[in-house]
């Protein structure tokens, strides 16, 4: 795969939540996980994070709290709240069901 | 969703509208954290420090743009504009803090006065009676053909309850005063007899105790009990939580007190402060009608419902009322006509809300309008005002439009400024309203029904709200709309051209204020000449140096007329002795104003009117040896009483009696006697005195019948006391006297005659002076408004006016110029506020004595007062217009 996939409306959010519902991370950390995880696979452009992020919390999935950071300088950690949690659970069954479907989909042969 | 996450969502969203600053500093630090690390991070794989950093900015892009996204992605953009817009208005309107605060104030007086208003209105008017389902509740009476409603007899009464099935109960009452011994004084209370099941008709339970009668109460001579109201249980005994099983002193006789009202529960506006069980007799007068009826309606019953049931009734009602023994016997002329039928005595159903307002909904219904003309001229003032504002504002609208602002925005920013300003004037104005309706109610407390419950409520500051934005919108826009037509011009040049048009709008709304103006001065006129009218009225005798009280004797310490008699004769023995009273005299019913109490007697050789052979008096009076000398009455015929009228029954009759009982013949030694009873004694007349004003003093005076008070001597009388002194300087003496006399007697209503004429007037005053005050108010406002208007008129024709000084026109001319541009403004609103309120002549007329709306003398006087402040506020910006210097005034541009 010669550039990373862009990733699917909404899915953006899953993940953000996913990497979340680990632990809480400050937005630099969470692009920078996402890379690792998904073995560069899934990137999210720097400049589309933050809004990404900022939605969550205006939604009221995630929310966010200013602490020292590993380098000594403040940084904004955004953790789940419980309602976030809720939605990572539906989400999560939501996309596991249309994954299913389109493999489902794929799986057809060819005639 | 859960409240937490709602609570999340609202606090994110207010922190980015309210503290948009702290909220990007934020965002800016996330983003700039951001950078520092992939900064590290380039640097870390092998970049130097610039390249790392740029590499790192390449990225993320514009920190700006993302810190801008990001905001709006919280804020709601409407909103958002809406909060600039707010604040820009507060800016502007700080730096012309005089127009800001010349705006509120006039806001201020309109909305403050408008919410006064509407408080009564919504008290008295439209919010329900304090009942449950109270528009189940109807007012039931007896209609008899010339005399409108009236009360109902006992018969009728237990008759109605027993066949109707369209009211589900129907509870009767009599209004009474009595005297109360509480702790501290004697004191007189309203009470009420009320029948056991009124409470329940009503719907309403007792506070402490119980607030009904039981049916074993209701017998002659049965347990002495009564109910207080919760404001009499506070004021007299001191909201002691013990009273229920007390006895209490009501008119001498110690009474159980079985429960308390709440607070504020009234009956019909009688303001009544205790009530006592009405005793009903089984052989009670079939013409005796004094009770007043409250029926509920059944579930389902509509009022038609009712009133068709009742005329089925009406037909049957003699045949079903007499059995048949009585029939049989033949019909006597006295019963067969005292019983309801469907021509001559019906009844009458009424909602029960209608008859406690009265004829106050007139009244409230002027005052709310007078108001919304004075607010409607507010806005005018202030819509030339902002118009004025506007033109020297055309740069910066202009520029703003060329610079993108939509026009949809700046039209936005107006109302903004406009409602910014009526808030502001609302949140003042309800600080006038309420200190307004307190003086109001502490000077009139009972002139209008309902009037404690007048409060600002919710109801009330809806009201105020939606008219302060209406109000902000409406003179915010007017301006703009009309700027806004050209708003490239001002750029194009100077821009101190001027448009006839704008002058046009600006007369246009002058006038306006000028026509509703006049409206409400003539509206204040023929009030005031009501007013005057009525406090002169000839009330049949000299009513200056009167000084007035009552005093009641209770039957159970007082049983027998001569028991009252001497007690009668020693108050007025001692009263006359004290210095400074020149004659003192016992009148049963007060005069200008008392109640009507028509009843029906047997007039010797009086074949009557066409319909039968009773005739029915409408005042039946009883006044003391003395009592015609000391009013100055005149004795027409015959003579007045003497102390000797004790031995026999006399009587003396008003002219008006005199005139359509024996029309041109002396009545004089006829004789009549109480109705239907054949055994009573039959009274010879002896004398006619002049007409006195009874129902009011804009009412017609009715047939009067004054019998010996010295014979009869009533439980309840006003003692009349021609003196030297006022009421204060007697009081003491009086207040000695009567305490002598017994302890436990208070002192009625303590008066001087001039007073109890002031508080028979109290209503028109009332009216009087509220118009007057919003006339006033419309006055300064319309001088304002021609003042200013003309001021900018001249400041902006300097250039033409100086032309004109400069080619030879003399100051004169110059003024005359500018004068006779504000008359001829002035002339079209007299002459359209002159139409307006012809056209209103039909809701002032009913509020009107003595006057017609179109009365002449007002009418001129008005246009006089208009034209005259109008040439007054025209003659200042003349003078100024003349005072001008050509040549500053040609070389300014």
């Amino acid at each position: 795969m010669s550039k990373p996939a862009d990733l699917m409306q909404g899915t953006l959010d899953l993940l953000l939540l996913k990497i979340l519902a680990i632990e809480p991370q400050h937005g630099w950390a969470i692009g920078q996980r996402l890379k690792q995880l998904s073995d560069n696979d899934l990137q999210v452009s720097d400049g589309s994070l933050y809004p990404a992020l900022h939605k969550l919390e205006v939604s009221g999935w995630i929310k966010a709290e200013w602490k020292n950071s590993e380098l000594g300088r403040r940084a904004k950690y955004y953790e789940l709240t419980r309602a976030g949690r809720r939605r990572l659970d539906e989400e999560t069954t939501h996309w596991r069901r249309v994954s299913a479907a389109i493999t489902l989909v794929l799986q057809l042969r060819e005639v | 969703m859960d409240w937490r996450r709602l609570a999340d969502i609202v606090r994110i969203r207010i922190r980015a509208l309210l503290r948009r600053t702290a909220s990007d500093a934020e965002a800016r630090d996330e983003i700039a954290f951001h950078l520092a690390m992939h900064t590290q991070a380039n640097i870390r794989n092998g970049m130097t420090p610039s390249e790392a950093e740029h590499e790192a900015r390449r990225l993320l892009g514009s920190p700006t743009r993302i810190v801008e996204d990001l905001h709006d992605l919280k804020a709601l953009p409407f909103v958002d504009a809406l909060w600039q817009d707010l604040r820009h208005a507060l800016r502007i309107l700080k730096k012309s803090p005089g127009f800001a605060a010349a705006a509120v104030l006039t806001l201020a007086l309109g909305i403050g006065a408008n919410t006064a208003i509407f408080s009564i209105l919504n008290a008295v008017i439209l919010r329900p009676l304090e009942y449950p389902r109270a528009a189940q509740l109807m007012k039931i009476v007896t209609v008899f053909p010339g005399t409108g409603d009236f009360w109902v007899s006992a018969p009728e009464y237990l008759e109605f309850k027993h066949w109707t099935h369209a009211f589900s109960s129907v509870g009767a009452y009599v209004p009474f005063e009595a005297n109360l011994a509480a702790q501290d004084r004697p004191r007189r209370v309203r009470a009420m007899f009320a029948s056991g099941d009124l409470f329940r008709t009503l719907g309403v339970n007792a506070e402490l105790g119980r607030g009904w009668f039981g049916a074993d109460e209701e017998r002659p001579g049965s347990a002495r009990v009564t109910i207080l109201s919760h404001e009499l249980w506070q004021s007299a005994f001191g909201g002691d939580h013990n009273i229920v099983g007390k006895t209490v002193d009501v008119d001498g006789v110690r009474r159980t007190v079985v429960g308390v009202m709440p607070p504020r529960f009234d009956i019909a506006d009688l303001r009544a402060q205790l009530w006592q069980p009405l005793v009903i007799l089984p052989n009670a007068n079939r013409g005796s009608h004094n009770l007043s009826l409250i029926g509920r309606l059944a579930n389902g019953v509509t009022l038609d419902g009712a009133r068709a049931e009742t005329e089925n009734l009406l037909v049957n009602w003699r045949s079903m009322a007499f059995d048949a023994t009585t029939l049989a016997a033949g019909p006597t002329p006295e019963n067969s006509l005292h019983s309801p039928d469907n021509k001559n005595h019906r009844i009458g159903i009424y909602p029960l809300q209608g008859r406690v307002v009265g004829n106050a909904v007139t009244t409230v219904w002027v005052l709310q309008g007078a108001v919304v003309l004075v607010l409607l001229i507010a806005c005018a003032n202030l819509s030339t005002l902002l118009l004025s504002r506007a033109e020297t504002r055309r740069k910066e609208f202009a520029v703003r439009s060329a610079l993108g602002a939509a026009r949809g925005r700046l039209l936005g920013q107006a109302m903004i400024e406009g409602c910014v300003l009526s808030t502001i004037g609302a949140a003042v104005g309800i600080g006038v309203a309420v200190a307004g309706l307190r003086a109001m109610l502490a000077a009139y407390p009972d002139v209008l029904p309902r009037s404690a419950g007048v409060s600002i409520d919710v109801t009330v500051l809806v009201f105020t709200a939606l008219v302060a934005l209406s109000t902000g919108v409406v003179f915010g826009i007017a301006p703009l709309v009309h700027v806004s037509g050209d708003l490239n011009g001002p750029l194009k040049d100077s821009g101190a051209r001027a448009g006839s048009g704008r002058h046009s709008v600006r007369r246009g709304l002058v006038a306006a204020e000028i026509a509703l103006a006049v409206t409400l001065v003539v509206g204040a006129g023929l009030l005031l000449r009501t007013v005057n009218n009525l406090s002169r009225v000839d009330a049949g005798f000299n009513r200056a140096n009167l000084v007035t009280f009552g005093v009641s004797l209770p039957n159970a310490p007082y049983p027998n007329i001569p028991d009252r008699h001497t007690f009668h004769q020693r108050l007025t023995q001692q009263l006359a002795a004290t210095p400074g009273v020149l004659s003192v005299a016992l009148v049963y019913g007060l005069p200008p104003s008392r109640e009507i109490d028509s009843n029906t007697v047997t007039i010797e050789g009086f074949e009557g009117r066409e319909n039968g052979s009773w005739n029915t008096i409408d005042y039946f009076q009883a006044a003391s040896a003395g009592y015609v000398e000391t009013m100055g009455i005149p004795v027409l015929q015959g003579r007045a009483f003497t102390p000797s009228d004790v031995a026999q029954p006399v009587a003396l009759v008003n002219q008006t009696m005199a005139r359509s009982i024996w029309p041109g013949q002396s009545p004089i030694g006829r004789r009549l006697r109480q109705c239907c009873n054949p055994a009573a004694p039959w009274t010879t007349i002896v004398g006619v005195v002049g007409d006195v004003k009874q129902g009011g003093v804009d009412k017609t005076i009715g047939t009067e019948l004054y019998f010996s008070a010295d014979r009869i001597a009533p439980n309840t009388m006003n003692v009349v006391m021609r003196t030297t002194l006022t009421s204060a300087a007697l009081a003491p003496a009086i207040q000695r006297i009567v305490h002598a006399l017994d302890a436990t007697l208070p002192v009625i209503k303590l008066q001087a005659m001039d007073e109890v004429f002031d508080d028979a007037i109290a209503r028109p005053r009332l009216i009087a002076q509220l118009l007057i005050i919003f006339a006033t108010l419309a006055l300064v406002l319309a001088a304002i408004g021609t003042y200013g208007v003309l001021s900018y008129m001249v400041s902006e024709r300097r250039r033409e006016i100086g032309i004109r000084m400069t080619l030879g026109a003399t100051r004169t001319a110059v003024m005359r110029m500018v004068v006779t541009q504000g008359l001829r403004t002035t002339l079209v609103g007299l002459v359209a506020g002159i139409a307006m309120t012809l056209a209103l002549d039909q809701v002032l007329s009913t509020l009107l004595f003595g006057v017609t709306p179109t009365d002449p003398l007002t009418l001129a006087s008005v246009v006089g007062l208009i034209a005259t402040i109008a040439a007054a506020a025209c003659a200042v910006p003349g003078h100024a217009a003349t005072r001008l210097n050509p040549i500053i005034a040609l070389r300014e541009e």
